[in-house]
């Protein structure tokens, strides 16, 4: 054994019991699978509605493919249900987008994007190439092991979708009518813009479960019989979404019931005794819910995971998330005499692993910027209505489970306010330090004042709903449309338009005239005329696709449990949630442009170093031979150290983004909310950039996060960091992202663990909105990449999500060991 | 040797969220000037009380931008890298290598800081401090061989409410004890061996000033000292050197001893300042750490891992 050259983790959790440790080894040992049942029956049933209603047919569809999908009770599973029929299973949403698929299977480029996005190549992507070559299956999409058979199916299935999809609906839509049609496909060429979000559109969404699981479907089919008869003969308004609405929870139903069947039939032949005991239990439990309340706190997690995976298997979501889980179990938990805090935390582990078991398929593009990973995100603890700390025995149940298994999925949360316990507190802190990376803490208060403004809710209202959906996408849980929205604007692309005149550097394209800049105003002034440039086009073009997602595939069963869609009679898509403001327009990248706007004002302006011509030539040339000159660019001001000269740069942008955005209307007729994010997008859109103004080299990674130092600048330490961050008013904008990284020995034993809790408190304080850890040795992290083998199991963070270390691509990994690592 | 000026500091390192030099999240400030030459020091740009260059062979790219640079004549190119002749840089009044490297492998230990700008700086961080029971730890070198600079920042600090500490070797003025004692929360002192002779061989002076001092302190400030016991291997970690130095504490009313194990990471820096490195002593083991902390324990000295 070699001898340590750096520390562990402090947290080292293991499942709780023999099946939890053998739900996770089979996980991790499972390629990762295309499974084409969901799309065979939709769009054989697609075949016989045309003609029907959009709301109707698309119900009836998917209701009739819940119908007919085979019922898969995996060996030790006390939860049933399942999106696909293999351990790690993705649906192939050809009625999204069958372009990209078709791309695929014809081994054709799938999109300008793809070029400046990375995969992984470890784990189950490497056992699913492995058994491909052994097999004869063939590789779908990289890392999908597809049968020939199904192969076959797949491609009549999107030949059969290639006109129909949302996305050629949406392109021949804003293809023709817009006139920033070009625009967007030059942004897409010289990377201003992430890929088409076609083909993975939904998400950022939290249903209703509280309803869904204490009413039970019966009550709620019901409640729309009885809409529909008060409503009358007629096409009255409201009625074809009822119709869809009561089809889409039938749907649901059988399905269910054909997992009671099998949950049954298996235990008829099941030779032990104790697992025909639980699979009797399955069987009864899917007798029970979702379609009544549950009686148990077992039923009422089962309850709750069919609604969520039926909300899931309806659309082609990334950060459809459960939401408050702790709030949601906690009475039944509370009332059922019989459960312990022990059976919690094991159903916790197999419920955790279920949520990591969901893949996705979609473009190449997408699949490298969201790294495999959907981004479900639970989150605890927070306040109730009345402003009582929400935190609960469930909260530490759920957290006790992911310290215990370090799945990458849910992604967990705090909803951080000061009168939190301790212990819960503690407990999170702990978690931290196994090196996953969450739970991510939230500001609570400054969610309150960001969705005050937005919406006018009572503030008690708003506690009591706050949810993530997502990464770190705030939202109203159960009363929200979800944040459906195109993807990320690059401002480190627009440093290279700002210095190469309105063209792109790399692939030489005009975007914007040429005009002269002569003083460091004309500088700002012109990188917030082409900001704004790119942000109206971007806006306007996505109003044309989701057009077409009203025509092609509006979510129908999601928006039953989207209050209040049937009180109105409208499905999400027509406006019926209470809540129209969420979706966002999306950024990142903006330190680097803070950081390049104060290196040209300090290197061209104050200092007269060299002229805007010479640093513009020395960039060009990727500072090659410049290095006097580049040498005084790392010197200027950096963001991340309280240094005014650079952060009022950024204050002076990020105001401007936020003032800008809402100027525009989303498709549902409320002002797109401005937001920042990062998922993995600082690698691809740092590698499609030229050298910045700010001493960064061509094809670096951007700086992460949104208010994340760029690595090695932050001279301060955290506390510095923290200082920059706090200056920035989060309650603008829907999201926030601050990354910090730590050495494990600087928060080390309890004493570590308060000091981590008091920079949370003091960042909120200030207040901050948005902040996680990577609490991992650097050099354990460069021993791992020597040594695969040896870290199966590793999880990091990487924005807001966690991924599994093996899973993910070279210069993923190089950015996380790059980022400045503080303490020791 | 001791530095009389007040309005200013010679300041070599500024650590903010230093959580290894007191409770809570700190901000360190280490002092450069120090009476002692441990042989283990891993802090050797601490030890002398002016400014000193130090080159990083790491970093360098052997452009040799740095001798083209210098007026002087102390950096000179011998077989395609850079030397240094320290008594000419010494002497070097604006450093004009440091601005000309472009890989930033050359720069200057030693800052003269103004109280103003220390305490400012000191106060950014004032909302950690607070939320986390933290403070400020003035570290070195020695801090109380510049004694007055040390008493106005710890004045004007103390007077904005931030718990204060020091780590002293205790070679210094009996005075500037008394002067700088009650302004302090939280002393952290140095003992490496308690017999006078081993401490002039392996320090460079022997420890009667500095026992008068640790019982001075405690006169002055009783409950607030932890001694701190350097554990280096092979060289004071003898049973009997150990207990004597509980005995001392135990005898003094001292409650807390802490145990910084050595660590060779600053062993580095004394080819950076163009010097020898000293003897590098093994690594600390888990057995090491538990025979100290007995031995404290023994005397009815509480310890723990610094």
């Amino acid at each position: 054994m070699k001898t340590a050259r750096f520390a562990d983790r402090e947290i080292k959790g293991t499942p709780s019991s023999e099946r939890s440790a053998a739900l996770k080894r089979r996980y991790l040992d499972s390629p990762l699978m295309v499974d084409v049942e969901y799309i065979r029956w939709l769009t054989r049933s697609h075949r016989t509605t045309a003609g029907r209603e959009i709301l109707e047919r698309r119900a009836e569809d998917h209701a009739f493919a819940l119908e007919h999908l085979t019922p898969v009770i995996h060996a030790g599973d006390r939860i049933a249900g399942n999106k696909t029929r293999f351990i790690r299973g993705a649906i192939p949403y050809a009625n999204y987008a069958a372009g990209p698929f078709l791309r695929e299977l014809r081994r054709e480029v799938q999109d300008a994007q793809q070029r400046h996005v990375d995969f992984g190549e470890g784990g189950g992507i490497e056992r699913s190439r492995a058994e491909a070559a052994e097999t004869g299956s063939v590789l779908f999409s990289g890392k999908f092991l597809i049968s020939r058979e199904e192969l076959s199916e797949l491609r009549e299935i999107c030949e059969y979708w290639e006109e129909k999809c949302l996305m050629e609906q949406g392109d021949r839509l804003w293809k023709s009518r817009f006139a920033g049609a070009e625009f967007i496909e030059d942004g897409w060429k010289i990377g201003l813009y992430t890929a088409p979000h076609d083909p993975c559109p939904e998400g950022r969404l939290v249903l209703d479960f509280e309803t869904a699981v204490s009413k039970g479907y019966r009550s709620v089919i019901e409640e729309i019989d009885g809409r529909i008869a008060r409503a009358g003969e007629g096409d009255q308004p409201g009625v074809p979404f009822w119709r869809a609405a009561k089809r889409s929870l039938e749907g649901a139903l059988r399905f269910v019931e054909r997992y009671a069947d099998e949950a049954d039939r298996l235990a008829a032949r099941e030779p032990d005794p104790a697992r025909e005991k639980e699979l009797l239990e399955v069987a009864e439990a899917c007798r029970r819910v979702p379609a009544l309340p549950p009686r148990t706190f077992r039923e009422a997690v089962q309850s709750f995971w069919f609604t969520y995976l039926l909300g899931h298997l309806e659309g082609s979501h990334l950060g459809y998330s459960p939401g408050r889980l702790d709030a949601l179990l906690h009475p039944y938990f509370a009332a059922d005499a019989g459960a312990t805090f022990e059976e919690a935390v094991g159903l916790f582990e197999e419920l955790f692993v279920k949520m990591t078991q969901i893949e996705y398929v979609a473009s190449l593009s997408w699949q490298g910027l969201g790294h495999g990973n959907l981004y479900q995100n639970v989150i605890l603890g927070g306040l109730d209505e009345a402003g009582k700390p929400a935190s609960n025995e469930i909260s530490m149940a759920i957290l006790e489970a992911q310290v215990n298994m370090q799945m990458t999925q849910p992604t967990l949360s705090v909803w951080y306010d000061d009168s939190l316990d301790e212990a819960f507190l503690l407990k999170a802190a702990e978690c931290v330090k196994t090196g996953v990376g969450y739970p991510a803490f939230f500001n609570l208060a400054t969610f309150v004042r960001h969705e005050r403004a937005v919406t006018g809710f009572p503030e008690g209202t708003i506690r009591r709903h706050a949810a993530i959906g997502g990464c770190t996408e705030p939202t109203l849980q159960g009363m929200s449309y979800g944040i459906v929205q195109a993807g990320f604007v690059n401002h480190g692309k627009l440093v290279d338009l700002l210095m190469n005149d309105g063209v792109d550097p790399v692939t030489g394209t005009r975007m914007f005239p040429a005009a002269p800049l002569g003083t460091y105003g004309d500088v700002v002034a012109r990188y917030k005329e082409m900001m704004h440039a790119a942000v109206r086009n971007w806006q306007q073009y996505w109003n044309f696709v989701m057009r077409a997602h009203r025509q092609t595939v509006p979510l129908v069963f999601c928006s039953v449990f989207v209050r209040d869609c049937l009180g109105r009679g409208l499905c999400m898509d027509d406006g019926g949630a209470l809540h129209n403001g969420t979706p966002t327009t999306l950024s990142s990248g903006l330190v680097n442009a803070a950081n390049s706007l104060a290196a040209i004002r300090k290197l061209c302006f104050e200092d007269h170093t060299c002229t805007l011509e010479e640093l513009r030539d020395a960039v060009a040339r990727d500072w090659e031979g410049e290095e006097p000159l580049r040498r005084k660019a790392l010197d200027a001001p950096k963001w991340g150290n309280d240094d005014d000269r650079v952060d009022e740069v950024f204050l002076d942008l990020f105001d401007d983004y936020c003032t800008f955005v809402p100027g525009q209307l989303n498709y549902l007729g409320k002002p797109y909310d401005p937001s920042m994010l990062a998922i993995s997008t600082p690698v691809p859109f740092g590698k499609a950039c030229g050298a910045f103004p700010d001493g960064r080299r061509a094809g670096e990674p951007l700086a992460d996060g949104v208010t994340s130092p760029f690595p090695g600048t932050d001279a301060r330490g955290p506390t510095g960091v923290i200082r920059s961050s706090s200056k920035v008013d989060h309650s603008r904008i829907r999201g926030g992202l601050l990354n910090l990284k730590f050495h494990p020995s600087s928060l080390g034993g309890e004493r570590g663990s308060r000091n981590l809790l008091a920079l949370v408190k003091t960042y909120f304080e200030k207040p901050g909105f948005h902040v996680q850890f990577n609490v991992v040795d650097s050099e354990m992290l460069r021993d791992a990449v020597e040594h695969p083998e040896s870290y199966r199991d590793l999880v990091v963070r990487v924005a807001g999500f966690s991924a599994y270390w093996v899973e993910m691509s070279r210069p993923l990994q190089e950015q996380v060991i790059w980022r400045t690592e503080h303490g020791l | 040797m001791e530095r009389e000026r007040a309005e200013s500091g010679l300041v070599f390192d500024f650590q903010p969220f230093s959580v290894h030099d007191g409770p809570g999240i700190r901000t360190t400030v280490f002092l450069k000037g120090c009476p002692l030459r441990c042989e283990w020091c891993c802090n050797p740009e601490s030890q002398a009380p002016h400014p000193e260059l130090r080159h990083r062979p790491a970093r360098c790219r052997r452009c040799l931008a740095c001798v083209r640079a210098c007026p002087l004549g102390g950096a000179v190119e011998r077989e395609g890298l850079p030397r240094f002749d320290r008594s000419v840089c010494a002497e070097c009044p604006d450093r004009r290598c440091v601005e000309a490297c472009p890989e930033r492998a050359l720069l200057v230990s030693g800052r003269e800081m103004p109280v103003p700008e220390v305490v400012e700086a000191v106060m950014a961080d004032e909302a950690f401090f607070r939320n986390s029971g933290g403070g400020v730890t003035f570290s070195g070198g020695e801090p109380l061989r510049q004694p007055r600079f040390l008493e106005a920042v710890l004045v004007a600090l103390k007077s904005a409410g931030v718990r204060t500490a020091v780590e002293t070797c205790g070679d210094a003025d009996g005075a500037s004890v008394d002067a700088v004692a009650p302004l302090l929360d939280l002393i952290y002192f140095d003992l490496k061996f308690a017999d006078p002779e081993l401490h002039r061989r392996h320090t460079g002076r022997t420890n009667e000033l500095i026992l008068e001092n640790l019982a001075r302190f405690v006169g002055a400030a009783p409950g607030k000292i932890v001694l701190r016991f350097p554990l280096v291997p092979g060289v004071n970690d003898d049973a009997s050197n150990v207990q004597r130095i509980a005995r001392i504490a135990a005898g003094l009313g001292i409650e807390r001893a802490s145990v910084v194990p050595y660590h060779p990471m600053g062993m580095s820096k004394y080819a950076e300042l163009g010097r020898e490195s000293p003897v590098d002593p093994r690594p600390v083991t888990a057995g090491d750490l538990e025979r100290v902390f007995s031995a404290f324990e023994a005397a009815g000295v509480s310890c723990e891992l610094a």
